[in-house]
């Protein structure tokens, strides 16, 4: 038993993969989440205002989608829709579309708590001015439900960004895969998945503190925590 | 049980409805391993997080927030091929993927009671000690059978997280629903396309999870009413 981290960091070539490798993840989970989060806006949104039919499906979408495991969802969207719908798009495509589904359902249900939390008076109040429903929407319950809900969207994000390595298994160059290449190369086991982790570690520690950042700037009477 | 399939929905259809449903069993005992090994180390941690033993809540604090961070993909990695490739042994996927579910449930289980046990006002465990009650029966007989009410929707919500963590396990080479669902999805038996076998497994999946869910959400209605009674009486 001896640890052998530097056949991982002295070659140039496994570096580079890593390196690569994290950067795509992280650029699929951000692209991910924020059309994730816009596809949350619409689900939410209908839900709220209790669009008929529109409202049913999207509670049984994001139901659905909160009690089935991603990669069910990943394997349906890369193998079962292409041969369904006849198209072939590249691995990463399939994986953001997949990302993007995913997030979309637990996001939805944080704004929707969101909404529900600003408070009536504030509604009426929009209504006695005689300011239109979607407006009151937009500019009234909208921007105090994500500023309320900030720091939970952040935290799912981050939660939700550690997932993300079961993109590897339809073949996205991911920093998953970039550790099973390299462990296949290697036989290094132990030191290429410690490795991951303490890179999924640091880019979620980004993420998180990009996120406060963002916070600070966005809703500076929220005070970050 | 298998000819019954057979002969209800013919074949290859019978076959692999038979065979996804024997697979789900293996979940099943995964979860249930993952919960019940899970809630013991995780009743463990919480119990050293609330200790008055500086050095034992550091430690949970550190447990906790090492494991919510590590991916449960990277767990499963490191104890199926990491830790025997290192010791230089062979692990039964079972034991590889019970452990790793296990310490990724603990993590998040011993955070959910610890959140409980401290939304409960200090002036509980002041009263306990204030009648001359010690630390353990404090916590056995005035906080845990408020903070269990509390923390009851979020711990059957959170098996649900289990569930669907334990999809991953076939990566290591554990045979449950998914490994058997990926098998014959990428087989070339008619009936068996990935549009039709993803989505069976899907339902599969939820028909576990969403009990569940509904259980959280009927607990976390009730419960949560009654916690709320006293401020409004009081107002």
């Amino acid at each position: 038993m001896e640890f052998r981290f530097f056949e991982i960091y002295r070659n140039a070539e496994y570096l580079a993969l890593l390196a690569k490798g994290a950067g795509v993840s992280a650029a699929l989970t951000v692209t991910g989440g924020v059309l994730g989060f816009l596809l949350a806006l619409l689900l939410s949104g209908a839900r709220y205002r209790k669009l008929p039919v529109a409202a049913q499906i999207s509670a049984a979408y994001v139901d659905f989608i909160r009690n089935t495991p991603l990669i069910v969802q990943l394997f349906f969207v890369a193998f079962g829709l292409p041969m369904l719908l006849g198209y072939q798009w590249p691995f990463w495509a399939h994986a953001l579309l997949a990302l993007a589904i995913n997030f979309s359902a637990y996001f939805s249900e944080i704004l929707r708590a969101g909404y529900n939390s600003v408070e009536d008076g504030q509604i009426e109040a929009a209504q006695s001015l005689g300011i239109s429903r979607l407006v009151i929407f937009l500019k009234v319950i909208l921007p105090q439900a994500v500023a309320r809900m900030f720091p939970s969207l952040n935290s799912q994000f981050i939660f939700l960004f550690l997932t993300t390595g079961v993109i590897s298994e339809i073949g996205v160059n991911d920093l998953t895969q970039a550790g099973l290449y390299i462990d296949s190369r290697t036989f290094r086991s132990f030191e290429v998945f410690i490795s991951l982790t303490v890179i999924y570690i640091l880019l979620s520690l980004t993420f998180k503190a990009i996120l406060t950042l963002m916070q600070r700037r966005l809703f500076p009477w929220q005070g970050a925590r | 049980m298998r000819d019954l399939f057979i002969s209800l929905f013919g074949k290859p259809e019978g076959i692999v409805l038979f065979q996804l449903i024997d697979a789900t069993q293996f979940t099943i005992y995964l979860s249930l391993i993952a919960f019940i090994g899970g809630g013991l180390i995780g009743a463990a941690i919480t119990l050293a997080r609330i200790s008055p033993f500086r050095w034992a809540r550091k430690l949970s604090l550190g447990y906790i927030w090492l494991f919510q961070s590590t991916p449960l993909l990277m767990l499963l990695f490191l104890s199926g091929l990491g830790v025997p490739r290192l010791i230089g042994v062979d692990v039964n996927p079972w034991f590889a993927a019970s452990a790793s579910l296990t310490i990724y449930s603990s993590a998040y289980l011993s955070d959910v009671w610890r959140g409980a046990i401290e939304s409960l006002p200090q002036g509980q465990w002041e009263g306990g000690y204030a009648i001359g009650l010690r630390f353990l029966p404090v916590l056995r007989l005035i906080i845990l059978p408020q903070a269990i009410r509390i923390s009851l929707a979020p711990t059957v919500g959170f098996m649900v997280q289990i569930i669907k963590g334990t999809s991953l396990a076939y990566i290591i080479g554990f045979h449950d629903l998914m490994a058997i669902g990926k098998r014959w999805a990428n087989s070339p038996v008619d009936g068996t396309e990935p549009f039709l076998i993803f989505p069976l497994m899907a339902l599969i999946y939820f028909a576990l999870c969403y009990p569940l869910t509904l259980i959280a959400r009927r607990l976390e209605r009730r419960l949560g009413a009654v916690s709320k009674r006293p401020s409004v009486e009081l107002g």
